[in-house]
């Protein structure tokens, strides 16, 4: 059985700065991978390469085997790949449900009642229901990123691509964010998350990479991979909470 | 009373400029699209309109039927090719590319048609009007133009808020790249926004050579009037783009009654007024975007 997302030797440039130079790894249905490294490692930018949003200038991006290195964000979207941005970006002038309907509409083809199920399922998930008739704008941060998650999963996505869902937000949040992308995962999501709050992340992933000067230099155990010489001359002092988590 | 009927007869008129200026908000709205050759869009549709009426043996009150689906898809086709491929450019390629359809659109009418002004003629119902008092004259067409005008912001407005299609609209229209990764083909609801835009240019085109005379030459006047309705109601705002187009129909009629000269000077002094006063139009959101 193929995997489910495959990066092949990919490779891309932004002027003189190198993101990626020859990045490959795969992810099997189901699987929590977290992804760590260095601010400007190109983590974002790896997300916009298997997305669709960022077009690489060499290698491929592969989904069930079938190469969708042409596909865009729409069509790798409606083939079950699912995306939060680091900085929420709902439809403000929206209220929640419709954002959530929209995305189980458009992202899984849903029509009539099924659509408003997985709508609803989204929103119950995220503990979004209360505030399903409030408009996007008007939601305060924890609020919002748990509207990206929502949008995402009414998608329906086989694969689950989660950008700092926890920055900016307290333990107590990141906690109930944690705990619905483990339940997404447990149900089949595969999860690929990028995470500076390694708590979150370690309490969640099987395996993590570690990307720095764009290239994978960590794939593992997460304990394995931050304990990892390479990995923490890579972190050292940039870092203080994968210091912490190491020790 | 001669005041009173200016006003009157400025609201009318404002009925035609909401129904000419919609598409152009629309469009720049949804795709961020200056379209420069709004104002020949509608000159085309009455030269459509003339061209057609023989053929088809329909009255002429009743051309629309022909002229507006074909040009709402003639707006789907030029979205989905000409307009997206500019969009993948920049915006400024927008500008340049309707500008050269503008001038393109120009010189072919004039090739075609020569410059000799032409106007859908509809006999004798262009004089039926009822009078109220002495003073106060309305006219027909011009109520039924503005009644036009209400019902398609009105249908407009409801086909944003309440259909899912209309959802879509509003989703490109707030971010494109957040659509898209939730499942969005943004260029087909692109494509939508123009083909709605170009009907209502169509309608606007008919309605304009309805009442008067037009020529391969007026669009780019008439596309004045139009970005003044827009700018005084508030980007992004229907029912501005009504209140836009009334305030610039009463200013212009106002500045008549007191010189025929000033039709249009008042128009456009009104205009510079309100960007003074509110930049962002009087229905225009006042926080930035």
């Amino acid at each position: 059985m193929a995997p489910l997302l495959e990066l092949v030797h990919v490779k891309k440039r932004f002027g003189q700065v190198t993101i990626a130079e020859d990045v490959s790894f795969a992810v099997e249905p189901g699987a929590a991978v977290g992804i760590v490294g260095p601010n400007g490692a190109g983590k974002t930018t790896l997300f916009g390469v298997v997305s669709g949003d960022v077009r690489p200038d060499a290698g491929d991006v592969l989904l069930d085997g079938r190469v969708v290195s042409r596909l865009d964000p729409a069509a790798r979207c409606r083939l079950g790949i699912g995306r939060t941005y680091q900085v929420p970006r709902p439809f403000d002038k929206m209220t929640v449900f419709e954002n959530v309907l929209l995305a189980a509409q458009q992202g899984a083809r849903a029509r009539g009642p099924e659509s408003y199920a997985h709508a609803l399922a989204a929103l119950d998930s995220t503990g979004l229901a209360p505030d399903a008739n409030r408009l996007a704008g008007s939601l305060g941060l924890l609020a919002r990123k748990r509207l990206e998650l929502a949008r995402a999963l009414a998608t329906q996505p086989r694969l689950l691509l989660l950008d700092e869902v926890a920055g900016g937000l307290t333990d107590l949040e990141v906690g109930e964010l944690v705990s619905v992308v483990r339940e997404a995962n447990e149900r089949g999501v595969a999860v690929i998350w990028i995470e500076h709050v390694v708590r979150a992340l370690l309490a969640t992933v099987d395996r993590l990479l570690c990307l720095a000067g764009g290239e994978v230099i960590g794939d593992g155990d997460p304990r394995e991979v931050l304990a990892s010489p390479r990995v923490r001359e890579v972190y050292l002092g940039t870092d203080a909470a994968v210091g912490e988590s190491v020790t | 009373m001669s005041w009173v009927n200016a006003v009157i007869q400025g609201i009318m008129t404002g009925g035609y400029y909401a129904l000419f200026a919609c598409g152009l908000s629309l469009l720049f709205g949804v795709m961020g699209i200056i379209n420069l050759a709004h104002g020949d869009l509608a000159v085309i549709a009455g030269y459509v309109a003339v061209l057609l009426v023989p053929e088809t043996h329909l009255p002429v009150v009743w051309s629309f039927l022909v002229v507006v689906p074909i040009f709402a898809i003639g707006g789907y086709v030029l979205q989905r090719t000409l307009l997206q491929a500019s969009l993948d450019r920049d915006p400024f390629t927008t500008l340049l590319v309707t500008f050269g359809l503008s001038v393109v659109a120009e010189n072919a009418l004039l090739e075609a048609f020569s410059s000799n002004g032409q106007s859908l003629n509809i006999g004798s119902l262009i004089a039926y009007s009822f009078n109220p008092t002495s003073t106060i004259s309305l006219s027909y067409l011009s109520l039924v133009v503005l009644g036009v005008a209400v019902v398609v912001l009105g249908a407009l407005q409801l086909f944003l808020s309440r259909t899912s299609t209309g959802r879509l609209v509003r989703a490109v229209a707030d971010d494109t790249e957040a659509a898209q990764l939730v499942g969005v083909n943004y260029r087909h609801i692109f494509g939508i926004a123009a083909a709605i835009a170009f009907a209502t240019v169509a309608l606007a085109g008919i309605a304009n050579g309805m009442y008067t005379e037009f020529a391969p030459t007026t669009g780019p006047a008439n596309l004045l009037f139009a970005f003044e309705s827009v700018v005084i109601g508030g980007i992004g705002s229907l029912w501005g783009t009504l209140v836009g187009g009334i305030v610039l129909g009463v200013a212009q009629q106002i500045g008549a009654q007191i010189n025929p000269a000033y039709q249009v000077l008042a128009g456009h002094v009104v205009f510079l007024a309100v960007l003074a006063v509110r930049p962002r139009g009087l229905f225009g959101l006042r926080t930035a975007p």
